[in-house]
């Protein structure tokens, strides 16, 4: 395990990706609403795209055909090809992955020292 | 391992761009905004809309033609051999003005000649026509022919065309007379048979639908007998239906061929001999799945490698094509069909180093 200094907690917005690079892994850090940054592992575990050029969402959601709502806005990462929707909360896609796929998105460990964010891996 | 990528759009920036390669009046026509181009009847979805979402100009806007972008994202970054170009602006789906659409297909064959074949070897050209005047679109396969990068003529999947109508046939003699194949892909007006649906996700799920009849079409019209040294591409199409198609064929003409006695050969041996479809969408099947459906087409030499860049649902070679395949199914799918399909060679100096990888 190594930690690593990236930059300060004011750089990781809500709502926008910040991607940087470790070593040779890239990472994208993200702020929830709730305040939390989240560290994610760059490549998308479907087939691999470049996760700093997907966008922050929140969720559709409805029960009637053709009434949409939408709501934990900052939540989800959608991935930049297919645009398959992941939790930022869990990490979890919002539809099951496919059986041949890792499926959920890899959180690294985030310390937050005075204004740094630390990535722990 | 070599690559032969055999879905690849190019783009131009819009209608405009063909103003220099234009006749008059049609030159006249664009060029003063008479008409802007097609546009998709619905919205996109996905983060990059119809494209890949990484698919951007140095600035950050988003790339819509630039070979620049291609090369480094596709060409070099996944080491391909060669990219059969297919375009996504088909003439044919103006339904009227047809000769406005003819020369708009030459215009854009001369364009992507210019702008795109001539810039990398790499390239394989298809001729874009407008299937709706079909002396005029062979007349046009006549014309674009003897360039060295052409290998395919490109027929557009519209919501009114089954290729195998007897009036198309000047189109097919056309691509056999100069040793080209002829392809198959949708556009942004392809149906199912109720339509389009209610939402994108309908719609996207619809394409095979469309791209099955013409199978159906082609063969019962009698296009593979007229025409046997012809070979059809299917792109983009979907794969899995191929095995019901051919059992369905085959049980159909056991029990109606009085009908359609100018079919010589069982649908499904004609479907092996001269038909292959692209794999891009490869649907996330799993390695058993593959190897099931593999074994269900009688054969691993149907299918061949497509990446549909830059569009949205494109297929990343390195994990589309499940590694759990044999190496030998591998090769034939990433390259060696598509190489047997087109004519092409492959350096042989390039192929032992690149199997090494
Ligand atoms: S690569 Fe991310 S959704 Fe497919």
């Amino acid at each position: 395990m190594s930690r690593h200094t990236i930059c300060k907690t004011s750089e990781v917005e809500v709502g926008l990706i910040k991607p940087v690079t470790i070593g040779r892994s890239p990472i994208i850090l993200a702020r929830l609403p709730s305040g939390e940054i989240r560290a994610v592992g760059g490549y998308c575990p479907h087939q691999a795209a470049d996760l700093k050029y997907g966008c922050i969402s929140g969720v559709t959601n409805g029960d009637t055909p053709n009434e949409l709502t939408f709501d934990h806005a900052g939540e989800v990462l959608r991935c930049p090809w297919h645009g398959f929707e992941y939790s930022l909360v869990s990490g979890d896609p919002l539809v099951p992955a496919p059986a041949n796929t890792k499926g959920c998105l890899r959180f690294y460990e985030v310390a937050i020292e005075g204004d740094n964010v630390i990535v722990i891996m | 391992m070599p690559l032969i990528d055999t879905d690849v759009h190019e783009s131009f920036s819009g209608v405009r761009d063909l103003v220099p390669y234009l006749p008059e009046p049609y030159k006249s026509w664009i060029d003063g905004g008479g008409w802007r181009g097609f546009s998709q009847p619905f919205c996109y979805t996905t983060p990059g809309r119809g494209n890949r979402a990484d698919v951007q100009n140095p600035d950050g806007s988003a790339s819509v033609s630039d070979y620049g972008v291609m090369r480094a994202q596709l060409l070099d970054y996944h080491h391909h051999d060669y990219a059969v170009l297919t375009g996504y602006f088909y003439p044919t789906a103006l339904k009227l003005q047809y000769g406005l659409a003819s020369a708009m297909a030459a215009a854009y064959n001369d364009y992507v000649a210019e702008h795109w074949l001539a810039k990398d070897k790499r390239f394989l050209g298809s001729i874009q026509i407008n299937a709706r005047d079909p002396e005029a679109a062979a007349r046009e396969i006549d014309r674009m022919a003897s360039h060295p990068q052409i290998k395919q003529v490109m027929l557009a999947v519209v919501d009114d065309i089954a290729y195998g109508h007897p009036m198309y046939r000047p189109i097919f003699a056309a691509a056999e007379r100069n040793n080209l194949s002829v392809a198959f892909h949708h556009t942004v007006f392809a149906q199912g048979p109720y339509g389009m649906g209610l939402h994108y996700m309908e719609r996207h799920c619809l394409i095979p639908i469309a791209l099955m009849p013409q199978v159906i079409s082609l063969i019962v019209n009698g296009v593979f007998d007229s025409f046997p040294n012809l070979r059809f591409m299917i792109l983009e199409g979907g794969f899995s239906w191929l095995p019901h198609v051919m059992w369905r064929l085959d049980r159909e003409f056991r029990q109606g061929r009085v009908e359609v006695p100018w079919i010589k050969k069982l649908p499904s041996q004609h479907c092996r001999e001269r038909l292959r479809l692209s794999t891009q969408p490869t649907e996330d099947i799993t390695p058993d799945q593959w190897g099931k459906l593999i074994d269900l087409m009688g054969t691993d030499e149907l299918l061949v490698f497509s990446t549909d860049y830059p569009h949205f649902d494109f297929d990343n070679p390195n994990v589309a094509i499940p590694r759990a395949l044999s190496d030998d199914t591998r090769e034939k799918i990433f390259w060696k069909n598509a190489a047997k399909f087109y004519e092409l060679d492959i350096p042989a100096s390039a192929v032992p180093s690149k199997a090494a990888e």
